[in-house]
């Protein structure tokens, strides 16, 4: 059944996202197609399929699924970045405490779909490997670091209070190397006017990687502002509140702010400028990987991925393992408990960590079972590893992988619903009784990955011909 | 880690040739780099008188050279080419996530860091774990470079502190990180209102300008070094600089795992084969293991392991102390500085900034940095393209090899002596990393001490305008050189000995950081410049260089771009 509807789901996705973008002409040929999606129902032919066919998914089932749930995902991940500008275009223009909160809303919203994308970094995909070209290079030559690069250099862009729980918030290079007078949005002599071009030339400034002046982050930051107290304060203990940025940081009526000080005018225009200029940078960003997973792209990495076939399956595997493993539980909640700081933590201005640490564990089990909720609700569906492990009679190792990943999205469950009813992240990895919390989710993905790891060697895949090299045991 | 600022090493690049074969016929047209603004000129060919120039032997290309880490070898060729792990690593997802916390701790910064300081940060100097660059001019303070201080050594082979500023200059206070252009960096005798930057150290260069054989001009920058703004007094009589730049670090880890034996195979500290070349290994005591073995780490070989270097990098260029190094980088008559320290938060047990985890971390890290793959080679034909090839037999015939040394077998690499790291705890008894252990490795260098010639005068206080400043004044103090010299005695180098630089990544420096420049204090504008600043024992091959036609040069250089 699940191999039925896949095949149904590509020309499906193809149509619900050229309908959400509409961005150009090639997309309305494909909203044709979306036609077909209404055809969709025929899920009913796939209510057929049970008749002994039903686990009976092939490798290349596998990979075509992974690959029109990217399509799916990223797609959504542009759409809700559209909507997200438009709302920060009506809150620049209209700074309002209304707005102000629709903006904070949207750029949340933005964050859902992304962070189920992220198992498809790690692989030399389109988010980690594509070229201006519309090629695929090597791991770096991607968007991801100006799409998603954290910790922030938020020294660079905007004010920011110095010392205390945020104590290494400051520059990473010197103003005296930088030339940077402050930060670029009260540099009005180096920087005349703020443009994407000025967010572009200013990342990685000086080579910093942690110069990071674009991306979602950048957009959280000049939202929430610094993650410091309630009462402003930069001492410990954290509170539960997140950045504490004023709505009149944007005011245009001539009370504008940086924070408690009064500013001019033109600086609230400045970081309005610096908001909406980011968010094209993100959509421009994205629009390249969403097309480079485009099912009616020819000559693109989706025609190679899905022809790939078991190294496109040693990949997905991959990018499961080592987001589950290095990214999540190593950089994204280890280093943080370890330094209990909360600039190594993801979305550390708008609270929001628990988010991205639930959305990223959903990824891998998304990949797993071949499954994507789209933000509209709509589920796609298609042929998943455990499908693949049934048919070639892994049963075993299915179940156990089952299991792994139900141990893990329970305690990154927990994770979520601590914050979401008062104790956000930067709180959990606190010395203290919530500190368990995050070792059981640290420990969970782990054992999880470990799994990943019979996975591998019961499917025989292997990512060594992707890139050569001797292949030894570490 | 490692590093920022200077300690280190530096170098890297830097010699290339050294080592002259045989024949030290008289040269073409121009004399090695030999500078202006002093005298005392150094002999600095010192070629033997011509002991049976034996032709060196020009081994079989291999298709295994293309390897150039062995199994620690990576395919990037891209911006981010020196900071991939090997793939074993990546597949393995274990190693994967140490690799990449000890990647986000590398470009972090710390609790407890400075309070004197030249970066907050490993990356803040090796640039995308690469080579750091030199100011952009002498206004703009170093930032991914620093110098080196002493007064020479003690009677035990240790460095004599200077007693104000200790051993390496901190150009920084953490004030110079507040986006205040300029705050925190050094001002005269303002030290003992805050803890501030110790100096303000400049760049001067002449040009020295040499001819081809075919009469190819071309011309070199020879660099003076000043500091003023002195903010803790003056300098001590006797005072000596040496300037490094932060150096690219893939690689250590292979190094690391070599074996003193191995290394000692090519040491000749008296050249019984006169062949002008005389490599010495420096013993050099360890800390972190209590043991001593020979040094093969910075621009001196004065650094005998990676965690050593990585304590000591971290203590005096970013103000961060671990176990092995718990006392911060002040002096005892740099009472702001002291008294900065006691307030800093001090998060983990004996009051370190850095907790053994993270060391560990940034430890592996670094020691799984891969050396990129040779480039243009075919991987249908399994050959190298000829203009390498010729280049590389003429890298051998130039005699480059004697010291730079092609290849060599890695020992076992040990699991490191803090433990095995698992996320968030650490084991003992680390087992031996096998990627980096019986490799079959072309890191380019012999890892010993050669000396490349040139000399240094004293480091005089001056006035702008060159008269002489006498204490207590707002002075300049200027060192003055010629050659690749530092004047400088560092753990069993002297002031004209230089540890071979490993020349493996070399065409892919300013890929990764564009600004790079070569040899140990970045004044090399170029790979063709770094081979013409090389003396002393690499006269010979400096000279067989010089008298190469310019068809021949760009082979060599091709070569070298190749690795």
């Amino acid at each position: 059944m699940k191999q039925l509807i896949n095949t149904i789901a590509v020309i499906f996705v193809a149509a619900l996202l050229a309908g959400c973008e509409g961005d150009d002409g090639d997309n309305g040929t494909a909203g044709a197609a979306g036609a077909a999606g209404a055809t969709g129902p025929t899920g009913a032919v796939g209510a057929q399929g049970p008749v002994g066919q039903t686990q009976q998914v092939t490798r290349t089932d596998v990979v075509v699924t992974n690959a029109n749930i990217a399509f799916a995902a990223y797609g959504d991940s542009l759409t809700s970045a559209r909507s997200l500008r438009t709302t920060l275009q009506t809150f620049v223009t209209t700074p309002t405490a209304a707005s102000f909160a629709l903006a904070k809303q949207a750029w949340l919203d933005s964050r859902e779909p992304y962070g189920q994308t992220e198992v498809y970094r790690f692989r030399v995909g389109p988010i980690d490997a594509l070229l201006p070209d519309g090629t695929i290079g090597e791991e770096g030559d991607g968007p991801e670091g100006v799409i998603n690069a954290w910790p922030l250099g938020e020294a660079l862009i905007d004010y920011v209070a110095l010392g205390g729980i945020d104590g290494d918030a400051g520059p990473e290079v010197p103003a005296s190397v930088a030339g940077i007078n402050g930060n670029i949005i009260a540099d009005t002599t180096s920087f005349p006017t703020i443009t994407a071009a000025v967010i572009t030339a200013n990342a990685e400034l000086g080579g910093d990687e942690r110069n990071v002046s674009g991306g979602y982050h950048a957009i959280e930051f000049l939202l929430w502002g610094q993650d410091l107290n309630a009462d402003l304060s930069s001492s410990a203990p954290r509170d539960a509140t997140p950045g504490q940025r004023p709505v009149t940081d944007y005011a245009l009526d001539g009370t504008c702010t940086s924070g408690t000080n009064p500013a001019a005018t033109s600086i609230c225009q400045r970081r309005g400028a610096y908001l909406l200029a980011a968010a094209d940078l993100l959509i421009t960003d994205l629009g390249r990987v969403v097309d480079a997973w485009n099912p009616n792209g020819t000559d693109n990495h989706y025609s190679a991925f899905i022809a790939g076939g078991d190294t496109s399956l040693a990949v997905i595997l991959e990018g499961m393992g080592r987001l589950g493993f290095g990214e999540l539980a190593g950089e994204r909640m280890n280093i943080s408990l370890l330094t209990n700081s909360q600039e190594d933590e993801h979305s550390c201005f708008s609270d929001n960590t628990h988010r991205d640490i639930f959305l990223n564990a959903k990824g891998i089990e998304n990949a797993f079972r071949g499954e994507y909720t789209r933000t509209s609700g709509e589920v796609l569906s298609g042929a998943g590893i455990d499908d693949l492990l049934n048919t070639e009679a892994l049963t075993d190792v299915s179940t156990n992988m089952r299991a792994a990943i139900e141990a893990t999205m329970t305690s990154v469950g927990v994770i979520d619903q601590e914050a979401k009813t008062g104790t956000p992240f930067d709180n959990l990895i606190q010395v203290g009784p919530n500190e368990p919390n995050v070792k059981a989710a640290i420990s969970a993905l782990s054992n999880q990955t470990t799994v990943i790891e019979t996975v591998i060697a019961g499917l025989n895949v292997t990512v060594g011909d992707i890139r050569q090299d001797t292949e030894e045991n570490i | 880690m490692r590093i920022c600022g200077a300690l280190v090493t530096a170098l890297v690049i830097m010699s290339l040739t050294a080592c002259g074969g045989g024949g030290g016929g008289s040269s073409a047209s121009t004399s090695a780099p030999t500078p202006t603004p002093t005298p005392t000129p150094t002999p600095t060919p010192t070629p033997t008188p011509t002991p049976t120039p034996s032709a060196p032997i020009v081994p079989p290309v291999l298709a295994l050279e293309r390897l150039s880490g062995g199994a620690a070898t990576t395919q990037a060729t891209n911006q981010t080419a020196f900071g991939q792990s090997p793939n074993v690593v990546q597949s393995n997802f274990a190693a994967d996530a140490n690799f990449k916390s000890g990647n986000l701790i590398f470009r972090g910064s710390h609790d407890g860091e400075g309070p004197l300081l030249n970066a907050r940060t490993c990356q803040g100097c090796h640039t995308r774990d690469g080579r750091g660059a030199i100011p952009t001019d002498q206004n703009t303070p170093m930032d991914a470079m620093s110098i080196r201080l002493s007064l020479g050594l003690a009677s035990d082979g240790g460095l004599i502190p200077d007693p104000n500023y200790g051993l390496l200059l901190q150009t920084f206070g953490l004030d110079s990180f507040t986006g205040n252009l300029s705050a925190g960096l050094a001002s005269f005798d303002g030290g003992a209102m805050s803890a501030i930057g110790e100096g303000f150290g400049f760049i001067e260069y002449q040009t020295v300008n040499g001819t081809y054989g075919d009469g190819t001009a071309f011309d070199l920058r020879q660099p003076t070094y000043k500091i003023k703004d002195l903010s803790y007094g003056d300098f001590a009589q006797g005072i000596q600089y040496s300037a490094r730049v932060a150096p690219q670090l893939i690689g250590l880890g292979l190094l690391d795992a070599v074996a003193d034996s191995t290394i000692l195979e090519r040491s000749d500290p008296n050249d019984s084969d006169s062949n002008g070349i005389s490599g010495r290994a420096a013993i050099i005591f360890d800390p972190t293991t209590n043991a001593s073995r020979v040094g093969r780490i910075g621009a001196k070989a004065s650094v005998a392991s990676l965690l050593q270097q990585t304590v000591s990098a971290y203590r005096a260029d970013m103000g961060v102390t671990s176990s092995f190094a718990q006392e911060e980088d002040c002096t005892q008559l740099q009472t702001s500085c002291i008294q900065a320290a006691l307030s800093e938060p001090d998060p983990n047990p004996d009051n370190v900034d850095l907790s053994n985890i993270e060391l560990a971390l940034v430890e592996f890290y670094v020691r799984l940095l891969a050396v990129p793959a040779r480039r243009g080679f075919d991987q249908v034909s399994e050959t190298f393209s000829e203009n390498i090839v010729a280049g590389r037999a003429l890298f051998f015939e130039s005699g480059c090899e004697s010291c730079h040394r092609q290849t060599m077998q890695t020992a076992d690499a040990v699991g490191s002596v803090l433990g095995q790291v698992e996320l968030n705890s650490l084991s003992p008894n680390a087992p031996r990393i096998n990627v980096l252990s019986e490799q079959t490795i072309f890191p380019y260098t012999d890892l010993l001490l050669h000396d490349m010639g040139g000399s240094c005068q004293a480091v005089t206080p001056e006035f702008a305008d060159g008269q002489a400043c006498s204490a207590a004044n707002d002075c300049i103090w200027v060192q003055r050189c010629e050659g690749l010299a530092d004047g400088r005695p560092e753990g069993g180098a002297d002031g004209a000995e230089w540890r071979t630089a490993p020349l493996w990544g070399l065409g892919l420096v300013t890929t990764v950081n564009e600004r790079a420049t070569f040899l140990h204090d970045g004044r090399a504008r170029s790979i063709e410049e770094a081979i013409l600043w090389h003396g002393g024992e690499a006269a010979a091959s400096q000279q067989r260089f010089l008298r190469l036609s310019s068809q021949a040069r760009s082979e060599l250089l091709a070569f070298l771009e190749s690795l």
